[in-house]
């Protein structure tokens, strides 16, 4: 190289190097503790360095058939009693979040941004809501009705979100022309066109908004009483009360239910949807 | 200014080859075009030598300076985009005056440099203007003025007449013609317009696939074309088979005196453009099939007897010829081009 | 004046019977077109009001309440035990610079990451995405779980420090500490800043990235004069975004102890002797501040919102 050709610069030289050593770093620090719980999950004990007796499954019975002890109640009846929950919650999502999403995405009108913003944006978060539910509905928080109302409405944004994203893809205004111009009234043509033609988002939407729901602590924490306790009450009693490798393998039941969500998000192939969760 | 050469330069990403074995030498001041369809692999060469790329193969130098591993802000190259790709949270002259500033130059000279670059331009009226708010004309002019601003060792142009319209475009290569030849810097000039690189360049590198397929002047790419790519690339081509025996060029229906030497009796293609062929009277009759009516001359699609199709090229005022008319052409020998290599 | 008065209260009454009117019978295509819209916002806007609006206006009223049960009379004692008592001020000063120090930390270590999955040919690259996005989805109190695995007393890296210092590595776990609560928190808002950046990030003009440095610019300079001020408005979207996240975060800390925060603190007004009002209250103040520092900081900056 010649001399009139300066060396690079700094940046230049180990920007790259400095870049990636952070983005390594990240992911070592996000992942490990995962695969370390999953792992540790299988172990018998864990005093020294690294969990050790392997391959035990004491701490997944612990989990799935219940302990009588601190972890009272098997994970199969939280999990089933969430599902329930998070279920309704996505109804109601469904309900109100298609129709907000695609008025925002297909038509003009004053105060549109604000209403992009108030959908898009939860109002208040899981604990806030919470204090104010349990002055409001406090006869309700032990029905589940509470429950249901309250995730639907903290996560009725991603709903409309992952729809948004899949109306963003299509021509809206020439569908619903072409649709109304062959004869179709309106509400036929939301409903028989439009509404179809969006089902990645709105599936992928249905899936993240359940496994949110399912997952949404702050909230249930706050308005949950008594009687089943949902998922993520579940896995607080089991961190708290439980042995470490039972919580272990209480929070990796929690991770087979996500990777099953994502394996699920991308057969629907809606890889937008899937980095929105 | 400087030259520039690339020296049997190779790129491959993954398992394509972009770039294949290709040699450029561009001369101190000269205009180099590079042509060819999407994907021939013009814009990676052109990344190359602004380094943007590292060669996979091959060398790059500046004036005989190896810089194929130096860093593209070390090169000193000025890159107009197809996109312009103007700083839109600057002023016009903030661009203009970006790259002295990268390269330590003091602020009033900088400016000094920028206000005379916008003079010679003719768009000093724009410095304190944002570059969202001009037009497609004015932000290429911005372009070519922050590219020349850092004096570069080679000036280079990726598309730039891309999306702008017709008329604009007519004019805008002729006074960026008339620029470069002022300047008198070397430019690497990348387009897949035949027509704007054979009216604005020195020379003419035609690339497909890959591969440099010829280089030579504007001239002798259109008339010495080496294959059939190069002849059907540029300008409209009549591509005939042919068979050479003993100095004479059989077309199957007509035979001619051998236009130029060949090594060798055999099978050859042959290059006729439809300009060179003279229509009127002659020896054959061709059956018009189709008429496109372009403006300036009537582009005609004619049958020859044996059946194979000739584009023919009519004057303007022959307006009585109608499709399924006969019409009498005739082949002037020395408008003829033998191809011999079909690679 | 007082018949243009008239006559401007009349002109309303009359606009707002036509509007309503138009929506019952539309006759133009704009009029059914309004009509249209007003249905497909309605579900939306009953399901804010009676889970949203009125759940926080009950809150709003019984932090006034003089008696700590129902709501009854007025009183401003619970917020006034907010702005003297020190105990209160303390816990808003932890909370917000900790959520502060957070973000920018989030912040900082999101854009290099969201720089190289935009710009690098990565191995793997949609493991790489997997494993950034998968704490999306976590809730805080996993995240706690997974910072004990970290740093707790037998963690990871509390065994890498134990055996670098040679101290005990009992003494070297932070889990439970303001240290361990801070890589707790980033643990949440890192994923969540990321997947606002790379949105970002994407649409950056590289074009513009690349005429930067054959102008001469290093990469660094590159990205002070040109990506910067591109991603800006993304930057500072993610960072109120973020920063919203940080100040609501709950079940991490729950957990996690380690600093007493807002949100631990309205969770210990209703624990230790069901003191809703008062709860009520920090709530309320929470949810202003927050409300209010949003509509701000949107109405006010370049800032692009997307969650």
């Amino acid at each position: 190289m010649s001399g009139r050709f300066r060396e690079g610069s700094l940046s230049a030289r180990f920007g790259r190097q400095f870049v990636t050593l952070v983005l390594a770093l990240t992911l070592f620090f996000l992942a490990v503790p995962v695969v370390m719980t999953f792992v540790s999950s299988f172990a018998s004990d864990w005093f020294g360095v690294f969990p050790t007796g392997f391959v035990t499954l004491g701490n997944w019975e612990d989990v799935i058939v219940g302990t009588g002890v601190g972890a009272d109640v098997s994970v199969g009846s939280s999990l089933a009693y969430s599902t329930g929950l998070a279920l309704g919650g996505v109804v109601i999502n469904l309900i109100v979040g298609v129709p907000i999403a695609y008025a925002v995405a297909r038509y003009e009108f004053w105060g549109r941004d604000w209403v992009n913003v108030f959908a898009i944006l939860p109002l208040a978060p899981g604990i806030i809501l919470g204090v104010a539910f349990l002055r409001t509905y406090p006869d309700l928080s032990t029905s589940g009705i509470a429950l249901i109302i309250g995730y639907s409405l903290l996560k009725a944004p991603y709903m409309v979100m992952a729809v948004q994203s899949s109306f963003q893809s299509m021509d809206l205004q020439q569908i619903e022309e072409s649709a109304r111009s062959l004869g179709a009234s309106w509400p036929r043509t939301f409903l028989t066109v439009i509404v179809p033609n969006a089902r990645t988002g709105i599936i992928a939407g249905s899936i993240i908004s359940w496994t949110l729901a399912a997952a949404e602590f702050n909230f249930s924490y706050i308005v949950y009483s008594r009687g089943t306790p949902p998922l993520a009450i579940f896995l607080f009693n089991n961190i708290t009360n439980a042995s470490f490798l039972n919580a272990a393998a209480a929070v990796s039941v929690f991770f087979l239910l996500i990777a099953l969500v994502t394996i699920a998000l991308q057969i629907i192939g809606n890889r937008g949807a899937v980095r929105r969760i | 200014m400087s030259e520039v050469s690339l020296e049997r330069v190779t790129k491959r990403f993954d398992s394509t080859v972009a770039v294949n074995d290709v040699s450029i030498d561009i001369d101190d001041g000269e205009v180099m075009g590079i042509v060819g369809p999407s994907g021939c692999g013009k814009t990676t060469a052109l990344r190359l030598v602004a380094g943007f790329e590292t060669p996979t193969d091959g060398t790059i130098r500046y004036d005989g300076d190896d810089v194929t591993h130096v860093p593209p802000e070390n090169r000193n190259v000025g890159l107009v985009f197809q996109s312009y790709a103007l700083f839109n949270n600057m002023s016009v002259l903030k661009n203009v005056t970006f790259g002295p500033k990268m390269h330590g130059v003091g602020k009033e000279e900088r400016r000094e440099r920028a206000h005379e670059l916008l003079e010679l331009l003719d768009i000093e009226e724009l410095a304190d203007r944002n570059p969202k708010t001009l037009s497609g004309g004015q932000q290429q002019r911005v372009g070519l003025a922050r590219a020349l601003a850092i004096e570069p060792h080679i000036l280079l142009l990726d598309e730039p007449m891309t999306g702008l319209d017709a008329k604009l475009k007519q004019t805008l290569r002729q006074e960026l013609g008339q620029l470069l030849d002022d300047l008198g810097v070397t430019t690497l000039y990348v387009t897949h317009d035949q027509e704007q690189a054979m009216s604005m360049c020195d020379r003419i590198a035609v690339m497909n696939e890959g591969h440099l397929e010829q280089i030579g002047t504007p001239a002798e790419i259109y008339e010495e074309p080496a294959n059939e790519f190069v002849a059907g690339f540029i300008g409209t081509a009549n591509l005939l088979d042919g068979t050479v025996r003993d100095g004479t060029l059989s077309l199957g229906f007509e035979d001619v005196d051998t236009p130029e030497a060949v090594a060798s009796n055999g099978a050859v293609t042959v290059l006729v453009r439809p300009d060179d062929i003279p229509v009127g009277s002659g020896p054959i009759d061709v059956e018009v099939t189709n008429l496109f009516y372009q403006g300036e001359h009537i582009q005609a699609t004619g049958e020859l007897p044996d059946g194979r199709e000739l584009t023919l090229r009519l004057d303007r005022s022959e307006t009585a010829v109608g499709i399924g008319d006969t019409i009498s052409i005739d082949f002037d020998p020395e408008s003829l081009h033998i191809i011999e290599s079909t690679r | 004046m007082a018949a243009d008065q008239v006559s401007t209260g009349t002109r309303a009454v009359e606009s707002v019977r036509t509007t309503v009117g138009s929506l019952v019978s539309p006759a133009s295509e704009r009029q059914r077109e309004i009509r249209r819209i007003v249905a497909l916002c309605l579900p939306f806007s009953v399901l804010l009001l009676f889970s949203g609006v009125f759940p926080l206006t009950e809150m709003f009223r019984i932090s006034f309440s003089e008696s700590r049960l129902v709501t009854e009379g007025f009183t401003v004692e619970y917020y006034r035990a907010m702005v003297t008592d020190p105990y209160y001020r303390n816990i808003a000063f932890n909370t917000l610079w900790f959520a502060a120090a957070t973000t920018v930390t989030s912040i900082a270590v999101a854009v290099p990451v969201a720089h190289a999955l935009e710009k690098y040919a990565l191995p793997a690259k949609s493991v790489i995405l997997t494993v950034l996005s998968f704490p999306n989805s976590l809730p805080g109190i996993v995240a706690a779980f997974m910072i004990i695995i970290l740093f707790g007393n037998t963690g990871i890296l509390s065994n890498v420090f134990a055996f670098l210092s040679g101290q005990s590595r009992i003494d070297v776990a932070i889990a439970t500490s303001v240290g361990g609560l801070f890589f707790a928190y980033i643990y949440s808002m890192i994923p969540r800043a990321l997947l606002l950046l790379r949105g970002t990030y994407a649409e950056v003009n590289t074009d513009a990235e690349e005429a930067a440095r054959v102008l001469g610019a290093t990469p660094l300079q590159t990205f002070r004069y040109v990506t910067l001020p591109q991603i800006k408005p993304g930057l500072i979207g993610a960072s109120i975004l973020v920063f919203r996240t940080g100040l609501a975060i709950f079940g991490t800390v729950l957990i996690l102890k380690g600093l007493l925060v807002w949100t631990l603190q309205i969770d210990r007004e209703l624990a230790q002797g069901f003191n809703i009002a008062q709860a009520s209250a920090m709530a309320t103040v929470w949810f202003v501040f927050v409300f209010g520092f949003t509509v701000l900081m949107l109405r006010y900056t370049s800032a692009e919102v997307s969650i």
